[in-house]
């Protein structure tokens, strides 16, 4: 896609390191005044989530990384992994097992999430950052009990992860789960 | 009724016209350049404005010039006021400073900005550690800190904080101590100094009080003279002062000889691609004789950003480098 000085290079820039597609998450510009430029950057792996620090020289230059975001609908899970639509194009994608690695315990049929695509190949999904899970299987509630804070485990309806939940949480219940830490958030009503 | 008139209809898209400084910001400046005034007023010294548009370059080591072609010549503009000051004092003025627009290409970061404030200033028959005592007087009364400080050589501070010493060790033992970031110097031993100066040496000086790093090694004297330290090694007598890792100041003992000073910069014009111009008015004053003196650079935004508690250079300026 082209390469470009690193000078140009800021925070949410998209770049190749030894092959791999990298989300810049931070750059300082540090230089002697009478001597060398260097490009500090923090920087993390869009195929593994790594973060590392990386330094550059002042005026090298940088391979960007054609990396997209689009729409997608989840649709099913076959033996080549998880079908999605592109809501703009219609076309289906196929997201590997690897790619979507955890997010598969929140990842609902017909549920929209942010597909990232390198080189038009999908490597990661985005979910939305609140999901609403029902509640398939867990102990009884106990009634009333909103102040406790023990929690204990429930089983998701459509993916079969297990969260953590207050006590008072019942089966049939519809609760929002952060998606991010992974953490009961409320009772849906 | 009459529509009201659509004012926007020919505006292509709406800009960021705001100031990047808050005004309380730019009234502290604005006292802190009285009390600069006040230092200089109270010790004798001109204050003069500089040219903003030079008929040659500034070359300074790592330090880039704009250039502007005009229809009767190239112009470049200051990457500090040093050559007119300079040609001020070889012809007889006295002391002169000057608080002048710099402009250096490429350099933006957090204490980095392409166009900034350079205080400057020269002291006529006085060393360059007798300027450095002065330098800090300015700065512990602009910043309201103590003028405590501590003198450290370049060569004892890569010793005590990068556990190296830069003149002996070999190429192949600098880049061992560069690690994951020896790639990025590339056998190059100035580019590995460098390097390891910004990563293990610079975060460490001025924690508690002011730093003056000095005795540079000879091949970065800019133009500095040079002489030989304690231990009779050639170093430059050139200072650089720091507070809490950043680089605040840089001066001389000015070097006076005036075909030295243009082998120098013929040197670095060899590296230069940029179509850079040698300023033959400032080496002709120079040829014509610098009385003895010393001279210092003062980066006055970042001395705002320490007075003021302020991370980025943008918050001291009206309008910073993505706003201009």
């Amino acid at each position: 896609m082209g390469t470009t000085g690193i000078g140009e290079v800021t925070k949410g820039s998209k770049v190749i390191f030894d092959g791999a597609p990298w989300l810049v998450l931070e750059v300082n510009f540090v230089k002697p005044g009478k001597g060398n430029a260097f490009y500090k950057l923090r920087i993390q792996n869009l195929l593994t989530g790594n973060t590392l620090e990386k330094t550059l020289r002042g005026g090298e230059k940088v391979e960007i990384a054609d990396v997209a975001e689009s729409e997608m609908q989840y649709m099913y899970f076959d033996s080549t992994g998880f079908i999605f639509m592109d809501q703009t194009s219609f076309e289906q994608v196929t997201v590997s097992t690897a790619a979507i690695d955890d997010d598969k315990d929140f990842l609902l049929e017909n549920m929209n999430v942010q597909v990232t695509l390198w080189n038009d190949s999908p490597i990661a999904i985005r979910l939305p950052n609140t999901v609403t899970m029902e509640v398939e299987y867990t102990e009884p509630a106990i009634k009333g009990d909103t102040q406790s804070r023990v929690l204990k485990p429930a089983k998701l309806k459509g993916t079969g992860a297990t969260v953590p939940v207050p006590i008072f949480v019942a089966i049939g219940d519809k609760i929002a789960v952060n998606t991010q830490t992974r953490e009961y958030s409320g009772r849906v009503k | 009724m009459t529509p009201p008139e659509d004012r926007t209809s020919h505006r292509l898209t709406v800009t960021n016209w705001r100031p990047t400084a808050s005004v309380g910001v730019l009234r502290r400046r604005a006292e802190l350049v009285e009390r600069t005034r006040q230092f200089f007023r109270e010790r004798n010294a001109l204050e003069v404005d500089t040219p903003v548009l030079q008929s040659g370059a500034n070359l300074d080591h790592g330090v880039l010039p704009f250039r502007l072609d005009l229809h009767h010549g190239a112009r470049f503009l200051p990457t500090s006021p040093e050559h007119p000051l300079k040609r001020l004092v070889a012809a007889d003025y006295g002391d002169v400073w000057a608080l002048a627009p710099a402009f250096r290409v490429g350099e933006r970061g957090r204490r980095h900005g392409p166009e900034f404030r350079m205080l400057e200033w020269y002291r006529l028959g006085w060393d360059d550690r007798r300027l450095a005592e002065e330098v800090i007087a300015l700065l512990a009364l602009l910043t309201d800190k103590p003028s405590t400080h501590s003198i450290i050589s370049w060569r004892d501070a890569f010793r005590t904080y990068a556990k190296i010493d830069p003149l002996t060790a070999d190429d192949a033992t600098i880049m061992a101590h560069l690690g994951n970031d020896a790639a990025v110097a590339n056998g190059d031993r100035r580019v590995a100094l460098d390097l390891l100066l910004t990563r293990d040496v610079e975060p460490q000086l001025g924690r508690d009080s002011w730093t003056v790093l000095t005795d540079y090694p000879a091949d970065q004297c800019a133009q500095a003279r040079i002489r030989n330290d304690a231990n009779g090694t050639p170093v430059a007598a050139r200072f650089e002062i720091y507070r809490s890792g950043i680089e605040l100041a840089n001066g001389y003992h000015e070097l006076l000889d005036g075909s030295l000073l243009r082998e120098r910069l013929a040197g670095e014009l060899a590296s230069r691609t940029a179509g850079e111009q040698l300023d033959e008015r400032f080496l002709s004053a120079m040829a014509h004789g610098l009385p003895d003196c010393a001279g210092v650079a003062v980066g006055f935004d970042r001395v705002v950003m320490l007075a003021l508690g302020l991370n980025h250079i943008e918050q001291t300026q009206a309008f910073g480098w993505e706003n201009t």
